[in-house]
């Protein structure tokens, strides 16, 4: 049941603006625009959607960081060249000492049309160690970042979730953690058979432990948050909780911390190397090449020894911290806009 | 001399647009919002979250993040020490806000908590804002302190201007929030939900601190809610906000006694203290509307079981109740159809509700 | 004819910190819930109303006193057994809808997660459906299962923590706060949805609430509670209409109803808490009225029951 009036002016100047408005109105006489529309509450559920992902905006975010996308190529496409010279024409064994046509070992090459980047002071092509030495460094510095991640979030889950647990392994950390680091990095490569998985144990025994602390405080942030309390409440067990509540939250601060971790190791392994508890000779990384090439770094001739590895060192060790230090902001929530 | 019957406007918005750029996308926020403030009186803007009630206040001081922008229409204030009036919208760096804020414009918000240095003493925190806006020295600085203390309804001001923030219960952190507000002397006060987060007892106190604060210190408040009950204890005029707009505006007793908007009839119907035990209480389905999206036509029509076709088509103009009164809805053509507004608007006409 | 009591809280202390720093959050408070009725627990913030909800649901432990449900005593350490009939007939809903879910799962896993834990075995297509309906009950879209809680408003995220209660069949539901941090106009929904399942199901409420409004729409029975003690306790129209203990007025006085002139008008009523004295005479829990008690002493049951 309809009741309106109108003047003739006003209907239609009414008209021309209804009609100008929208096409679709064209089709409708005025007693339909101003009719009721049909009401469908099913439709109206559906308005609340927002298409946010939280992972598909950390990418687009660090997407946006030319540099550090510029060096993650970079990264890779060196990582792939370690994993691909070796198979490549015309390559010398890092360790097999080559000898001219008299017997006589190419000592301190400079880098020329022979070897590369020139050979080391008891003949072995450079290139060749510098690749297979990152390789090394490479895996060691992984294999710390993947083992110390995992001792390092099963400790530090159950140490800040499982209320028992904390007070003991408080106590056990504060004890630890006042060992100096590199007093057990020692102890252990002079203890042990020097080696790469040497290495990588005593590195781990002192890294865990950081990681251990830093996945407790994040646990004991979110451990009594709603949606926690509300799994307690349904008789969810520790361990659902744990991977289906917790960790998943912590995906990206760990992934951070991996990506820190293995230029930690990489310099660690450098560091023992120089004091002399390294690796062996027979086994290149990139921390025996910079010891060796230490020694001569006052004579310009051979300074190629030393350069071309710290080279190759700095460029993975900043790489990686530039590019962990932008997926930390591009996970940051803030950062998504 | 100006002529004291007519109010003197404080602040005046012509075709205010804001919008925000978010993951690459332009997030309508205002769309076009006309409003004036006048004089001493209490503006309460009544809407949900996403209605842009926040938004637009920030326009006000210069608040807006980074990545929103006003994009057309501009914001006039008439206030100043000197009579001349600033266009608000036309101010470009942070140093020509200073200006404002504070002293012409103070804003109090919805957390005590966090608004409070906890690293400073709550006296210390008023004293800074008077040095800052009133010229006295430090000993007259200390003295408006604790008058301010005392008009907040602190007692033993003396004692408490040496107390830390957490020594406060939440209630007197909002009162210590607004003694910082007026020491820094302003024209006009914007309340962001400044009870929400209190109890109801001081919510109720604090509202009468405001009440109170606005005749003694000449005053002009808006204040953001979306609480209805709030809002008739305290305000004047009303404007009614959604997605962005505002859809109603009115004196308190226009709106309450004859909304004339089907989103405020949805607001008054839904509120518990009008509900009938036993039947259910009217609930307004969906959710706001998407705003990165261009809104064809009224943006309540989604969700308004009564909406004409013409709603869906053409945002409806404002029709003029009465000369305090008007809201943005066909329902108000002639042409339209006589649509009853709820019986909850009779109900609370008649004062039914207790 | 006996109503069935289903919770019955007795002498319920709850304490927390150690030592000096021990703080009581709730002292001696005593309530009985009957089957089907919904009950109003409503006080101001750190009144404790909180606590005695999560020392119901054993998420904080008791210092003292007991909490019967159907009888037997589920507070302190109980069997395996009890404690898998407490998870399945007593459920939750809380107050925070962004806080309360677990952004990184599923609408499906969430929602079903108490079914998995109880109801071991269950076969995936039964799960599903059951989620599905689950889903459609409190007036969401089964499409909905796929997707992530930050997808979804406010509203309906409540409702799917809602959904996550009802799909183990309770028989008793702790509220806490469900609406408090809802818009206003989704409130009522959610309301409704509340008021809807009870009968449909006969369900238990524990409504607990700062908001009398919202206590007098939905509840049959109300207690007030203040600093740890409950103050007075009636059927919500009487306590409203007939309020005694002066908090309880206070409360009432000071709700803002959506009519200016009333506003205006009213005065508020302030309550101090010095205004008793209990160091002689100390306070009993009184019928001052049929079926509507409250605490007071001697002299104040005398002052009171004149009005």
């Amino acid at each position: 049941m309809k009741q309106f009036s109108y003047r003739h002016t006003k209907e239609a100047e009414l008209m021309d603006s209804v009609e100008a408005a929208s096409k679709n109105a064209s089709s409708m006489s005025e007693d339909e625009l101003f009719s009721f529309a049909e009401f469908n509450a099913e439709d109206v559920e559906r308005t609340g959607y927002s298409n946010y992902s939280y992972w598909r905006s950390t990418f687009q975010a660090f997407l946006k960081n030319k540099g550090a996308v510029a060096l993650l190529v970079l990264l890779g496409l060196l990582l792939l060249f370690t994993f691909i010279q070796p198979y490549l024409p015309g390559q010398y064994d890092p360790n097999m000492i080559v000898n001219d046509a008299n017997g006589m070992q190419y000592r301190n090459v400079p880098p020329g049309d022979m070897f590369l980047l020139g050979t080391n002071s008891i003949g072995q092509d450079l290139w060749a160690r510098i690749w297979a030495g990152t390789r090394t460094s490479l895996f060691i510095g992984l294999s710390v970042a993947v083992a110390e991640a995992l001792i390092g979030i099963t400790v530090g889950v159950i140490w800040g979730y499982v209320r028992k647990a904390d007070f003991i392994l408080t106590e056990v950390y504060n004890i630890i953690d006042n060992i100096p680091n590199t007093i057990i990095l020692i102890l252990i490569s002079y203890i042990l058979k020097p080696g790469v998985k040497t290495l990588i144990f005593a590195m781990c025994l002192t890294g865990w432990i950081q990681m251990a602390r830093f996945i407790r405080n994040q646990i004991l942030i979110i451990r009594d948050r709603d949606y926690n309390v509300a799994s307690r409440c349904l008789g969810t067990p520790t361990w659902r909780i744990m991977m289906k509540n917790l960790l998943p939250y912590l995906v990206s601060v760990i992934m951070l911390r991996m990506a820190l971790t293995i230029p930690a190791a990489i310099g660690n392994e450098v560091f023992i190397t120089y004091i002399g508890l390294g690796l062996p000779v027979d086994i290149p990384s990139l921390g025996n090449l910079i010891n060796e090439g230490r020694a001569l770094i006052t004579s310009p001739a051979l300074r190629y020894q030393l350069v071309y590895p710290t080279i190759i060192l700095s460029f993975v060790t900043i790489s990686f911290y530039i590019i962990g230090n932008a997926f930390s902001d591009a996970a940051d929530p803030k950062n998504h806009v | 001399m100006p002529d004291k019957n007519i109010p003197e406007k404080m602040l005046t918005v012509e075709d205010l647009e804001i919008k925000f750029e978010l993951r690459g996308k332009t997030l309508n926020a205002i769309r076009g919002i006309s409003l004036d403030l006048y004089k001493g009186e209490i503006l309460a803007i009544v809407g949900e979250s996403g209605s842009g009630k926040s938004v637009f206040t920030k326009s006000f001081m210069g608040l807006l993040d980074q990545n929103g922008k006003v994009t057309a229409g501009k914001v006039m204030y008439y206030g100043a020490d000197d009579g001349m009036p600033m266009e608000l919208t036309a101010l470009k760096r942070e140093k020509e806000w200073y200006k404002i804020r504070g002293h012409e414009i103070a804003m109090i918000m919805q957390d005590p908590m966090t608004s409070l240095n906890p690293l400073k003493t709550i006296g210390v925190q008023i004293m800074e804002a008077v040095l800052l806006h009133q010229n006295l020295t430090r000993a007259e600085a200390k003295e408006k302190t604790l008058k301010y203390l005392e008009d907040v309804g602190i007692s033993h001001p003396e004692r408490r201007f040496y107390q830390y923030p957490h020594e406060f219960s939440g209630g007197m952190r909002q009162r210590v929030v607004i003694a910082i507000a007026i020491a820094c002397a302003p024209q006009i006060l914007i309340c962001d939900e400044p009870t929400t987060a209190l109890d109801v007892t001081i919510q109720a106190q604090i509202l009468d601190l405001l009440k109170a604060l606005r005749h003694k210190y000449k005053l002009s408040i808006i204040l953001i809610t979306h609480d209805l009950g709030v809002v008739a204890n305290i305000a004047d005029r009303v404007a009614v906000m959604y997605a962005g707009d505002i859809v109603e505006i009115g004196t308190s007793e226009d709106i309450f006694y004859d909304p004339r908007h089907p989103y405020t009839w949805a607001l008054l119907s839904s509120l518990p203290q009008v509900g009938v035990k036993g039947t259910d209480l009217f609930s307004i389905p969906g959710t706001p509307p998407n705003l990165f999206s261009e809104i064809k036509g009224d943006a309540f029509a989604p969700r308004n079981s009564r909406a004409l076709k013409i709603d869906f088509l053409e945002t409806p103009p404002y029709f003029q109740v009465s000369p305090t009164h008007k809201a943005k809805t066909w329902l108000l053509d002639p042409r339209a159809p006589k649509v009853e507004p709820p019986p909850v608007v009779e109900k609370i006409r008649n004062g039914g509700l207790m | 004819m006996e109503r069935e009591v289903l919770l019955e809280v007795k002498d319920l202390e709850v304490t927390f910190g150690e030592r000096k720093k021990k703080f009581q959050a709730v002292k001696k408070v005593n309530f009985k819930i009957y089957k089907g009725e919904t009950f109003g627990l409503v006080g101001e913030s750190g009144s404790g109303k909180t606590t005695i909800g999560r020392a119901i649901m054993r998420i904080v432990p008791s210092a003292g006193g007991e909490i019967l449900y159907k009888g037997d005593k589920i507070n302190g350490t109980i069997s395996p057994v009890l404690d898998q009939k407490v998870i399945k007939e007593i459920q939750m809903i809380f107050q925070d809808p962004q806080a309360s879910l677990n952004e990184r799962a599923k609408v499906d896993y969430i929602i079903s997660e108490g079914l998995l834990n109880i109801e071991k075995g269950i076969r995936e297509a039964d799960r599903k459906a059951r989620v599905e309906q689950a889903l459609l009950d409190v007036g969401l879209l089964p499409e909905f299962s796929s997707r992530f809680p930050h997808e979804f408003s406010g509203g309906q995220r409540q409702r799917i923590g809602i959904a996550r209660a009802l799909i183990m069949n309770p028989e008793f539901i702790i509220a806490d706060e469900p609406i408090s941090a809802l818009d206003v106009s989704i409130r009522a929904q959610v309301l409704n949805l509340l008021s809807d399942m009870q009968k449909k199901r006969q369900i238990t409420y524990l409504f607990i609430a700062h908001d009398l409004s919202v206590m007098r729409f939905i509840t049959d029975r109300i207690a007030v509670i203040h600093k740890g003690r409950i103050v007075e306790m009636a059927e919500t129209e009487e306590l409203i209409t007939h309020a005694i203990h002066p908090y309880t007025r206070a409360l009432l006085s000071a709700i803002p109803m959506p009519d200016p002139r009333h506003e205006r008008e009213k005065k508020l009523l302030v309550y101090e808490p010095e205004m008793h004295d209990y160091s002689v005479d100390t306070p009993d829990w009184v019928e001052m009225r049929p079926d509507h008690f409250v605490l007071a002493n001697q002299k104040e049951v005398g002052e009171w029951k004149n009005g």
